[in-house]
C-alpha cells in the first residue's frame, strides 16, 4: 500500500488560487474518487491556508494521475476550462514517509503560516470527520490521521510551540493579563473608532471586560463601535473625565501632538489611588506621551514595542519548532514501522495457512495406514504441528522483523518464490480459496466498521464520532497486527508444546 | 519526633522542585502537583506537632519549633492562598523556604532532649504567643515573597524595549492583592502575638515588659508594620512601594526574630 499527498498551500499558491479548490462539502467527490480502480482510500485538509489530498493506493503513477484529475474536474466540477496558471505549477507531491511527515508536520502546526496555531488540528479532525462519514478513509489513512493527532498533542505537550502569541492583539491580551488578574471588573476606554482599535477590542473583550467606552472626535463613529459591542459612546472632549475609570485605554486617533499628556495621566491615577492603568498606542504619531512609561502604575506599550514582543515571540516558536520537527521525525519512524509490518501479514498468514494444509492433509493421509488409537494420533498431531512450527518459525521472525525495518520487500518476495505460494499447483494450494476468502470477509468487517462511524457522529457529536471511529479502526489495526503476532507465536507456542509434550513421553 | 520534620522537609523540598519545573516547563500538572505535595509536607508536620510534649523535644518558645511552626504556617497560607488566586510560582519559592527552615529546625530540635523541662513555657500564653507570632511571620513572608515577585514582574513589564516572559508569573494585580490581605493579617496576628506573649512575661516574671532586645526589636518591626498598614489604606502608598515595603519589613522582622536571639 502507498500514500500519496497531493496539495498546495499559502507557500506554494495564492490565495484567489486556493480559494478555488476550498471544496465546502467534498464528501461526493471524494466517494466518486475513492470508487475509482486508481485510488483506495482518500482524505480532503481543505482550509484557507491549505488544501491537502492524501490518498492510499497500489499503483503510485496511476494515483497521481487521478489526483490530478480530481483536483481539475471533480473538485471544481463546472470550472475546467478556467482560465490562469496550471494547477502543477502551485502543487507539491509528497509519497509515502514524505507524505506521512507532511501530514505530522501540518496536524502539529509546524507548517501553519503561523507556527503553533492551534485551529490547524481542529480543521484536520473535520476533514477526517468528513472521510469517515463519507466512507473513503480506511484502516491505514486511518492509522496515519490518528498518529497525527496523537503527534500533534505530543508536540503541544511536550514543547512550548504554542503558548507565546505571536499577534499584536493577542500579545496586548497577554500583557493585561499579567498586569490584570481578572476583566470581570475592568473598564476599557476606546480612543478612535478605526479597524485597529475594533481588532484590540476584539480580543480584549474575549476575556470578559465589565464595560466599554469609546470616545472619537466624530461622535457617530464612536456610537456605530459602540453599538457592535454593547459600549457606550462618547466625545473625545469627555476625555479627562473618563480617564480615572479606565483600566485599559486603546488609542489610535490621528493628530501630531500625544492626546495623552502627562499631567493628565498622573492627575486620572492619583484619582484611581494608584491603580494601574494599562494603554495601548496604536496611533503613529503616538498618542500617549511617552513620559508617562516612567509613572509608577502605568504601563505604556506602542505598536513597535508589541511587535517586539511578538517578533520575539515568534523567534520562541521557531526555536521550539525544532523540537517539534524530532517528535514527527520520531513518530514518523513508527507509522513506517507499522507500515512496514504491515506488508508482511498477507504472506505470513499464507505460508502458515499452506504448511498447516500441507501437515494436517499428509497426517489425513497416513493415519489410515498406522492404525493410531486417539492418544497416538493426539501424539502425531503434536509432533507434526511442532515439526512444521520450528521449521517455520526462523523465517517467519526473519519476514516480520525486516518488515519493520524497511528492508523487507525482498525478503516476502523470496519467501513467496520459495514456498510458491503464488503456483496454485503447488503443495497446500488448495488452502489459497479459503484463505482469499476469509481475507474479503476481514475487508467486508472492515467496511462494517466504516459504516457504522457516521450514524454515531449524527447521534453523538464529533468528538464520539472520533472515538468510535478510533476504537474501530483500532480493532482493525489489531486485527491485522494480531494476524502477524499469532502467526509468530503460533510457531512458538506450538514448539514450546510440543517440546513439552515431548518431555512427558 | 524529629524525623517527621525531616520527612515533611523533603517532600517539602521535592513538592518546591516539582513547582519549579512546573513554572519553567510549564506545565500545570506539576504545578498541581507541587501544590499537593505541600499538602502532604504540611500533613506530616501535623503529626510532628502531635508528639512536641510527648518526646524529648526543644521548648515551645526556642528557635527550631518557630521555625518550623512558621514553616508550616506558611506553607499552610500559601496553599489557601494559591486555592482562590492564579499564583503560578509561589510553589516552587515556598517549597524550598519551607524545607530550609524545617531542615535547619530539626538540626536544633534534640536541644530539649535531657535538660530540665522548663515549667514556665508549658502554660497555655507561651503556646498561644509562638502559634499567633508564627502565624503572624508566615503572613509577612508571604507578602515579602509577593512584594518580590511583584518587583520582578513590574520591571519586566516597565522594561523598554519589552522584554517577553520567560516564566509566567502570577499577574501584578494578584500579587497586590496577596500583599494587601497578608500584610493586614500579619498585621493584625504580630499585634496579637505580641500582647500574649506580655502576658506571659507579666505572668511568669511580674512585669509586662523586660526591656530585652528581643522584646525591642519586636515592638520597632510592629511599629513599621503599623505604618505600612496605614500608608496602604490611607491610600499613600502605591502597589509597588507596598511591594518594596513588604520585602524590606519582612527582611527586618527575619532579623528581629531570628538574627536577634543568634546574634545579640
Amino acid at each position: 500500500m502507498k500514500i500519496l499527498l497531493i496539495g498546495m498551500n499559502h507557500r506554494t499558491a495564492p490565495l484567489e488560487v486556493r480559494e478555488r479548490y476550498a471544496a465546502g462539502d467534498p464528501g461526493p467527490a471524494l466517494r466518486k474518487l475513492v470508487m475509482s480502480d486508481e485510488i483506495e482510500e482518500a482524505v480532503l485538509v481543505s482550509t484557507c491556508n491549505r488544501v491537502d489530498l492524501i490518498v492510499t493506493t497500489r499503483n503510485l503513477e496511476d494515483a497521481v494521475l487521478r489526483v490530478h484529475r480530481f483536483f481539475r474536474t471533480d473538485l471544481i466540477e463546472g470550472d475546467t476550462t478556467a482560465a490562469g496558471p496550471s494547477f502543477d505549477d502551485f502543487t507539491y507531491e509528497y509519497r509515502d514517509r514524505d507524505a506521512v511527515q507532511h501530514v505530522f508536520r501540518v496536524a502539529s502546526s509546524l507548517d501553519s503560516m503561523v507556527v503553533g496555531e492551534p485551529q490547524i488540528l481542529g480543521q484536520m479532525k473535520e476533514a477526517y470527520r468528513i472521510a469517515i462519514e463519507n466512507e473513503v478513509c480506511g484502516p491505514v489513512l486511518s492509522r496515519l490521521f490518528q498518529r497525527a493527532f496523537a503527534t500533534a498533542k505530543r508536540v503541544k505537550n511536550e514543547t512550548r510551540i504554542a503558548e507565546r502569541p505571536v499577534s499584536v492583539a493577542r500579545v496586548a491580551v497577554e500583557l493585561a493579563r499579567q498586569i490584570f488578574e481578572d476583566f470581570g471588573d475592568k473598564s476599557a476606554l476606546l480612543l478612535g473608532a478605526g479597524e485597529m482599535i475594533e481588532l484590540a477590542l476584539f480580543a480584549l473583550q474575549r476575556e470578559g471586560l465589565r464595560e466599554v467606552r469609546v470616545a472619537n472626535r466624530t461622535l457617530a463613529n464612536a456610537q456605530k463601535l459602540a453599538a457592535r459591542y454593547a459600549a457606550t459612546p462618547h466625545r473625545l472632549d469627555e476625555l479627562e473625565s473618563l480617564l480615572p475609570g479606565a483600566d485599559v485605554v486603546l488609542c489610535c486617533v490621528g493628530g501630531d501632538q500625544p492626546i495623552l499628556g502627562h499631567a493628565m495621566v498622573k492627575q486620572a491615577l492619583d484619582a484611581r489611588r494608584s491603580r494601574p492603568v494599562f494603554f495601548i498606542d496604536m496611533g503613529v504619531p503616538r498618542n500617549v506621551d511617552p513620559r508617562i512609561q516612567s509613572l509608577d502604575n502605568a504601563f505604556v506599550y506602542d505598536m513597535d514595542d508589541l511587535q517586539s514582543v511578538a517578533d520575539a515571540n515568534a523567534g520562541e516558536r521557531r526555536r521550539e519548532s525544532d523540537q517539534g520537527e524530532d517528535i514527527v521525525r520520531e513518530e514518523q519512524l513508527h507509522f513506517d514501522t507499522w507500515m512496514a509490518a504491515l506488508k508482511a501479514v498477507p504472506t505470513i498468514r499464507h505460508l502458515r495457512a499452506r504448511a498447516e494444509e500441507i501437515r494436517s492433509g499428509e497426517l489425513q493421509r497416513m493415519a489410515g495406514r498406522l492404525r493410531l488409537d486417539d492418544r497416538q494420533r493426539q501424539g502425531v498431531e503434536a509432533l507434526t504441528r511442532g515439526i512444521v512450527n520450528k521449521l517455520l518459525h526462523a523465517p517467519l521472525s526473519h519476514l516480520r522483523n525486516e518488515a519493520e525495518t524497511g528492508a523487507g520487500v525482498e525478503s516476502l518476495e523470496a519467501a513467496r518464490v520459495l514456498f510458491a505460494l503464488d503456483d496454485s499447483a503447488a503443495p497446500g494450494a488448495a488452502v489459497d480459496e479459503a484463505l482469499r476468502r476469509e481475507m474479503e470477509r476481514t475487508r467486508l468487517a472492515e467496511a462494517s466498521l466504516d459504516s457504522k462511524t457516521p450514524g454515531t457522529a449524527e447521534t453523538g457529536g464529533e468528538a464520539n464520532a472520533l472515538d468510535d471511529d478510533r476504537r474501530a479502526f483500532s480493532t482493525l489495526s489489531d486485527t491485522l497486527n494480531d494476524g502477524l503476532d499469532e502467526s509468530l507465536n503460533g510457531t512458538s507456542n506450538a514448539s514450546d508444546e510440543m517440546g513439552q509434550e515431548g518431555d512427558d513421553r | 519526633m524529629v524525623e517527621f520534620h525531616q520527612l515533611a522537609a523533603a517532600i517539602y523540598l521535592a513538592a518546591g522542585i516539582g513547582g519549579l519545573v512546573g513554572v519553567v516547563l510549564p506545565a500545570p500538572r506539576m504545578n498541581r502537583g507541587a501544590a499537593w505535595g505541600l499538602a502532604i509536607g504540611a500533613a506530616v508536620q501535623t503529626l510532628a506537632f502531635a508528639t512536641l510534649h510527648r518526646v524529648d523535644s526543644p521548648p515551645i518558645t526556642s528557635l527550631p519549633v518557630v521555625l518550623a511552626s512558621s514553616a508550616w504556617m506558611t506553607v499552610v497560607f500559601a496553599l489557601l492562598l494559591t486555592s482562590r488566586v492564579r499564583l503560578p510560582g509561589l510553589t516552587a519559592v515556598v517549597g524550598p523556604l519551607a524545607f530550609l527552615c524545617v531542615f535547619v529546625a530539626s538540626l536544633g530540635w534534640t536541644t530539649g532532649s535531657g535538660m530540665a523541662i522548663d515549667e514556665s513555657v508549658m502554660g497555655t500564653w507561651p503556646h498561644i504567643h509562638v502559634l499567633l507570632a508564627s502565624a503572624g511571620l508566615a503572613m509577612f513572608g508571604i507578602a515579602g515573597l509577593a512584594g518580590l515577585f511583584f518587583l520582578l514582574e513590574h520591571r519586566r513589564l516597565k522594561a523598554k524595549p519589552p522584554v517577553a516572559a520567560s516564566i509566567p508569573l502570577p499577574s501584578l494585580e494578584a500579587l497586590d492583592r496577596v500583599n494587601v490581605v497578608t500584610t493586614a493579617v500579619g498585621f493584625v496576628l504580630l499585634t496579637l502575638g505580641i500582647l500574649t506573649g506580655m502576658v506571659w512575661v507579666n505572668e511568669t516574671r511580674g512585669a509586662a515588659w523586660m526591656g530585652s532586645t528581643h522584646e525591642a526589636w519586636m515592638v520597632i518591626s510592629w511599629a513599621i508594620y503599623a505604618g505600612l498598614v496605614a500608608a496602604r489604606y490611607a491610600g499613600r502608598q502605591g502597589a509597588r512601594q507596598a511591594a518594596a515595603s513588604a520585602l524590606a519589613g519582612f527582611a527586618f522582622l527575619v532579623f528581629g526574630v531570628m538574627g536577634v536571639g543568634v546574634m545579640i
